[in-house]
């Protein structure tokens, strides 16, 4: 209130420019992030004194450093003082490190933008002639050119002083300027053209580059890594730039460009330029906030040069100077990015080359800077400071996204690039130039893939034979109630592979299988192996077309089925049909055939993206490599018994079929049809001791939802899974109902015999499960556009190389040429397999899977990992299970169990941002499986989207009155319920106000923070339902500040005011308990007042009652709500209650008052400002009081005249009623809270209560004025006694 | 030596990899590339070659070459 004594202030609204940095300070005001710092090092001999001499001039010339911001209802704005000093600390003696210490801990303070001032600064001597000068600005006020503004005054004024002379007059422009030139600016045609060049554009709305594949909130911090440009590459740098007619800063930019696009994956880069955004303005001389990032769009071709890269920086950045007032904010709203919270560019590039060779009477200076302002991403600042250090370039990034390794790399690898770029022809494509460092890419290629073993040459089948020669009496196979030993399941398969040979079955042809699950199936598949021939496995549910088709492309020499009818007639394939084929005339023996590890073993088809299935050909070596490796990883013994229940057309059931089979384990076999069954195959898991068996992950959610589950627990071993990506959340769903069973992931393509790599799941880990480390013999190789090696943490394409990969598809060379391509890290002559998958390395060489490059799920531009939301969806309550999907551009979410879709929706809208709630939510009994176990995404039904916004009445008055409050603020007409703020225009300013007229409207405390989180009228008015009373009852008897929470509740009573609202600070921080205010009859209607205490107090009595119908009571009440407070309490206990607790909050009994002259009515303005916690200073009408509250964001201020008037005839009246009342005793203790601080009504003490209290008198002395009571600092000293007292109670 | 418009047309158009012909006098230089760096390696020749004494921001308010012709000692 000293500010008041001040000359008046001049009053400014605020720059574009600095509106943005306000609202981001808005929406987290104690938030040190808008902090920008720095040091310089001053080597010489320094005059303190002489110092804080010429800040304190340069202050009183820099305006930008006077002014403080306040909000108001028509906006910010920034009160200009006449006089500041500034704030300076000075340290005559200090080590570096305590210099550094104390900066650091500034640098964490946040500025009170209202109160100003918004710099500091500080001077240390750490040495004899050693000086660091320390200055911390808020950006509101200063961007880096202002700095350098202010420095080289500094330094010219301090050198004046020096020596005895009068500086040079100020040459500072003035604020007043700035925000004249802003807005000719903002009403030029310029304006209007620069808007539709960067509509025109950005039209297409590009997705961010983000390093770290996601976004993330602003952090308050940062995290900082520096490093300088050896002065021989700076050379170079500028050298190169030289020869390409460019600056060096463009070529940086290039390489950052470069950099992006490798490590992001994407051609199409938009990098952020912050500019200072001064050039022909009078703004060159005014330190102040005016810079802009701009956002710069390059196309990185990997076949294009650095040249031509360079070249497109230059003419971009040319291109974008010519629009550079147009403000980023401004862009990203007109681009309706604003309201999803989406950025628009990827790392800034935040190149400062301002002149800083200054110096302090001779003593040279050197700048560092500490902290350029907030990072929401990433940052590179690059310094030219000319001083022969060669460029600093520090690596700014946001803690949310990135960990100090994390940057510790990027920069790492940037260093290394622009190494790189200088040291080559710039004329070279860009595809030479990896992203990985040397010591990177050796790691990827080779030492993550140091998986050779040498392996004797078998087959599939012949490990099997041997197997059943060894152990011919041990079980080899149960279905239903038939068991085969070894010996028996040989000499079938044997009988019929010779059938199969007399056929034309033999080593390189094909042999189609079609029999359901059963013990024939198994035979019929031993056979063709056994026979030397690949099987191609055909399932009997697939539709006729399809059959034939496989049949037509394999063309094998014969089908073996079950039955006659089994396969399409008009194929022309010889069938061998099973049923009633007599074999017994065949020699049981092993046949002979001429087999080589080289030959197929089977050949699986799979969809293709053309629609037209292609068969996968597997050989032996591939798929033998794939089982030994598994056995020496899980080592199946001859106790174990693994169950066969995947489809044979799926790969995986080639290891649930021959890899017990090679070690002397039992196979048992599901039931056809049965492993869409959980409730089956958890009986048969358990029933058959099954102690091995497979999942795809959908499937196993599914199984471990089916109560049945958790009996496997006994005898289940190790379960693998593979398929489809496992979310961590199965993991840990499988980790509590299978506690002991070990969970493997496992991934591959049908191209590279089943599985290539594996991940053991731990079920203390968290995150994304990787698809792990590569088996063996087998190489794993992420790489980027350019077909460069990705380093770890860098997203691209994986590639396979191995033993493993399969011969190729079956007659189709166009595709194997394009899928299977050469090696370029293996030995001369291998290939290697694209998979189409997207995949990054772990640091510690395992793959997590991350999509595919082909079908990515995106909506509205934005990447969406269903996965979150699937996960989102199934914790919810009574969700059993869940999947979502892009239908129509609209995500869709299904979900099974009892849920209620409607209330699925909404509970998501508490959880996620907009973008990643569905749409529609639909319920179903169970989801639809494929033939092979998966999901079945197209089979799951359309959802019906409910009508178009605007088009149905409002469900509530607070709907339609906020309705109202929305069109007001933005302006507009015709707005629906559900209409978004965003999508109408509503920029980032107009949301403060429109959460300030919510405020008043409804005395409802809302961040700017719940408006993204909750955009429509529908949804804020749902969010105020169930945060606060609703409007209606706002100003009723019981006002329920928090009905629901655990224990007894706590009644506040009103103060002369009349009204409880004043209590809402006190109950937030009363969490989890209930708390009721009672106000005053007469508030809204034109009910009689009450004639006496006595009489309010017994109306008081009974309302507590109804909400507690008995003891024991809690009461508080602050000024005469504490003579009320007091009064219910002897009321209670007279009628035999129990009342625990009476806490008095500087309350004072009636008869201090009885001798004391009556308030007049125009107390009453008095009285309603103590509610909003202020002393009534110069405001002399109603509209002065209703300034001072709205102007404090007081939810008073939307008090409506009519009630204001029934409060100026409610406080006279208490002072009536209390000057006339009598006391009676009060049987317990009271807990006081005295405001301590020197008052008016001196003659005031609690020991006035000592006849009306039987018990003690505890009292806590705080250090404020009465009103003051019901602010922050003194609630939370006020709370924390009340809630130890509660807690004493409660227990 | 003191610098002519001439000059410092041919030494604008060569920083900015333009034809000085294709530089006139009269258009503010920002269209045509010119930028904070642009001019400090501008100013930085000039101070060595010609003892300029103007500053950057005398420079950069009024980026043109008709502007800048009396501030560089250009007749």
């Amino acid at each position: 209130m000293t500010a008041a004594v001040e000359a008046i202030p001049a009053v400014l609204p605020l720059t574009a420019a600095q509106s943005g940095m306000w609202f981001a300070q808005a929406l987290d005001p104690l938030s040190p992030a808008q902090n920008t710092a720095e040091c310089l090092e001053i080597d010489g001999p320094l005059d303190a004194a002489l110092f804080a001499e010429a800040l304190r001039r340069v202050t009183a010339e820099a305006e930008a450093l006077r002014v403080r911001v306040e909000d108001t209802p028509d906006g910010p704005r920034q009160h200009l003082a006449d006089h500041v000093e500034p704030p300076l600390t000075v340290r005559e003696r200090a080590t570096p490190a305590e210099a550094e210490a104390w900066m650091r801990a500034d640098l964490a303070e946040p500025f009170d933008l209202a109160a100003g001032p918004l710099f500091r600064h500080a001077l240390f001597r750490v040495g004899t002639d050693r000086w660091l000068w320390y200055q911390r600005i808020h950006h509101l006020v200063m961007d880096g050119y202002g700095y350098s503004l202010l420095v080289r005054r500094t330094a010219e004024v301090y050198t004046a002083l020096a020596r005895g002379e009068e500086p040079a007059p100020r040459s500072f422009g003035t604020l007043a300027e700035l925000v004249e030139d802003d807005a000719a600016y903002r009403s030029s045609p310029a304006f209007a053209a620069d808007r539709a060049h960067w509509s025109e554009r950005f039209g297409d709305r590009p997705e961010a580059p983000r390093l770290a594949g996601r976004g993330a909130l602003p952090s308050r911090t940062f995290l900082r890594r520096t490093a300088h440009l050896s002065p021989e590459t700076t050379e170079r740098l500028k050298d190169l730039a030289g020869r390409l007619r460019a600056t060096w800063p463009d070529v940086l930019i290039a390489a950052q460009a470069l950099y992006t696009a490798r490590a992001t994956a994407r051609t199409d880069v938009v990098l952020g330029l912050p500019m200072m955004g001064r050039m022909g303005s009078v703004a060159l001389r005014v330190p102040g906030m005016v810079m802009n990032v701009l956002p710069l769009r390059l196309t990185v071709d990997p076949g294009a040069t650095f040249a031509e890269l360079v070249r497109q920086v230059v003419l971009g950045i040319r291109e974008v100077r010519r629009h550079q007032r147009y403000r980023y904010e401004d862009i990203r709203r007109d681009l309706g990015l604003l309201g999803e919270s989406r950025a628009l560019v990827g790392p800034l590039v935040n190149v400062m080359p301002f002149d800083y060779g200054v110096d302090f009477a001779g003593a040279p200076a050197r700048a560092r800077n500490l902290s350029a302002g907030p990072v929401d991403d990433l940052t590179v600042n690059i310094y030219d400071r000319a001083d022969g250090r060669g460029l600093r370039i520090d690596h700014d990034g946001n803690p949310a996204l990135y960990e100090g390794t994390g940057l510790a790399a990027h920069q790492e690898r940037f260093l290394h690039l622009v190494d790189r770029l200088t040291g080559t022809d710039p004329h070279a494509p860009l595809a030479v130039h990896p992203v990985a460092t040397p010591a990177e890419r050796d790691l990827v290629t080779e030492e993550f893939n140091r998986t050779g073993r040498a392996l004797p040459p078998t087959t599939l089948v012949g490990p099997i034979e041997s197997r059943a020669a060894r152990t011919p009496d041990a079980t080899a196979l149960v279905f239903r109630d038939t068991a085969l030993t070894y010996a028996e399941l040989n000499a079938r398969a044997n009988r019929l592979a010779r059938h199969l040979q007399s056929l034309g079955a033999r080593p390189g042809t094909v042999v189609a299988v079609s029999v359901p699950r059963s013990v024939e199936l198994v035979v019929a598949l031993l056979a063709v192996l056994k026979a030397g021939a690949a099987y191609l496995p055909l399932d009997p549910e697939y539709p006729a077309q399809r059959l034939a088709y496989m049949l037509g492309d394999a063309a094998p020499v014969c089908a073996v089925t079950d039955r006659a009818d089994r396969l399409p007639a008009d194929t022309g394939t010889e069938v061998v049909v099973l049923d009633g084929l007599d074999t017994s005339g065949y020699a049981w023996t092993d046949p002979a055939r001429a087999l080589t590890p080289a030959h197929p073993a089977y050949v699986i088809y799979t969809s293709g993206s053309t629609g037209r299935p292609k068969g996968v050909v597997v050989p032996h070596r591939a798929i033998d490599n794939r089982l030994r490796w598994m056995q020496a990883e899980y080592g199946l013994t001859p106790d174990d018994r693994v169950l066969q229940k995947t489809p044979s057309s799926f790969d995986v059931s080639v290891w649930e079929f021959f890899w017990p089979l090679r070690e002397g384990a039992a196979l048992v076999v599901a039931e056809p049809g049965g492993h869409k069954d959980p409730a089956y195959l958890a009986r048969l898991i358990r029933e058959r001791a099954v102690t091995t068996c497979h999942f795809v992950p959908s499937m196993l959610q599914v199984f471990l939802g089916a109560p049945e589950a958790a009996g496997c627990a006994d005898v289940l071993r190790r379960v693998f899974c593979s398929g489809e990506a496992l979310p961590r959340e199965t993991a840990h769903a499988f980790a509590r109902a299978l506690p002991d069973v070990e969970l493997h992931n496992l991934y591959g393509p049908t191209e590279a015999a089943v599985d290539v790599t594996y991940h053991a799941c731990d079920p203390a880990d968290a995150g994304p499960v990787p698809i792990g480390r590569p088996v063996w013999n087998t190489r794993l190789y992420v790489l980027d556009a350019a077909l460069q090696p990705c380093p770890p943490g860098v997203p691209g394409e994986l590639y396979l190389a191995g033993a493993q990969l399969a011969d190729g598809y079956l007659g189709r060379p166009e595709l194997n040429a394009a899928r299977f391509v050469a090696d370029p890290f293996g030995p001369a002559g291998t290939r290697m397999y694209r998979t189409g998958d997207l995949a990054r390395w772990t640091a510690d060489g395992e793959v997590e899977y991350l999509g595919r490059t082909d079908h990515q799920v995106k909506l509205r531009g934005q990447r969406i990992e269903l996965g979150e939301i699937e996960a989102a969806l199934a914790a919810l309550p009574e969700v059993d299970a869940a999947c979502a999907l892009v239908r129509e551009d609209r995500l869709v979410g299904y979900v099974t169990g009892g849920a209620d879709p409607a209330g699925v929706r909404a509970a998501l809208a508490r959880e996620l941002p907009e973008h990643m709630v569905p749409a529609a939510v639909v319920a179903l009994d169970a989801f639809p499986l494929s033939p092979n176990g998966k999901l079945d995404r197209r089979a799951l039904p359309a959802p019906v989207f409910a009508g178009a916004s605007g088009a149905r009445p409002f469900s509530s008055a607070r709907e339609e009155a906020l309705t109202g409050l929305f069109a007001e603020v933005l302006g507009a007409e015709g707005i629906g319920p559900d209409d978004a703020f965003f999508d109408l225009g509503g920029t980032s300013l107009l949301a403060v106000r429109l959460v300030g007229r919510v405020r008043e409207a409804f005395g409802a405390e809302l961040t700017i923070g719940s408006l993204f989180e909750a955009p429509t009228p529908a949804a804020l008015a749902a969010r105020l339902d169930a945060a606060a009373p609703a409007s209606d009852d706002a100003l009723g008897v019981v006002l329920p500040l928090r009905a629901d929470g655990e224990g007894l509740p706590l009644f506040v009573i009103h103060p002369a005011g009349g009204l409880a609202w004043c209590y809402a600070g006190l109950a937030a921080r009363l969490a989890g308990r209930p708390v009721y205010g009672l106000q005053a009859r007469g508030l809204t209607g034109d009910e009689e007042l009450p004639r006496t205490l006595r009489e309010e107090a017994e109306d008081y009595a009974a309302r507590i009652r109804e909400v507690q119908p008995h003891g024991p009571y809690r009461l508080v009440g602050w000024s005469v709500g504490g003579v009320l407070a007091h009064t219910v309490a002897v009321l209670l206990q007279e009628a035999g209650e129990r009342v625990e607790l009476l806490a008095l909050l500087d309350a004072f009994p009636s008869g201090q008052w009885r001798e004391r002259p009556a308030p007049e009515e125009g107390d009453a303005l008095t009285a309603v400002l103590r509610m909003a916690g202020f002393d009534r200073t110069g405001e002399r009408t109603r509209e002065d009081v209703l300034a001072t509250l709205r102007a404090a964001g007081s939810p008073l201020a939307g008090l409506t005249d009519r009630t204001l008037s029934r409060i100026v005839d409610i406080v006279p009246n208490h002072a009536r009623m209390m000057r006339a009342h009598e006391h009676r005793v009060y049987d317990g203790d009271v807990l006081f809270f005295t405001a301590a601080a020197p008052r008016a009504e001196d003659w005031l003490t609690r020991d006035a209560w000592r006849p009306y209290v039987t018990g003690r008198i505890d009292n806590l002395d705080l250090d404020c004025t009465h009103p003051q009571l019901m602010r922050d600092r003194y609630l939370d000293d006020i709370a924390a006694v009340l809630t130890a007292r509660l807690k004493e109670l409660d227990a | 030596m003191a610098l002519t418009v001439e000059q410092i047309r041919t030494d604008v158009a060569d920083c900015l990899g333009e034809d000085p012909a294709d530089i006139p006098a009269d258009e503010n230089l920002v269209d045509y590339g010119l930028d904070s760096v642009r001019i400090m390696a501008l100013l930085e020749r000039w101070r060595r070659e010609h003892e300029v004494t103007a500053g950057f921001a005398d420079l950069a308010e009024q980026p043109a070459i008709e502007a800048w012709a009396p501030l560089l000692g250009a007749a």
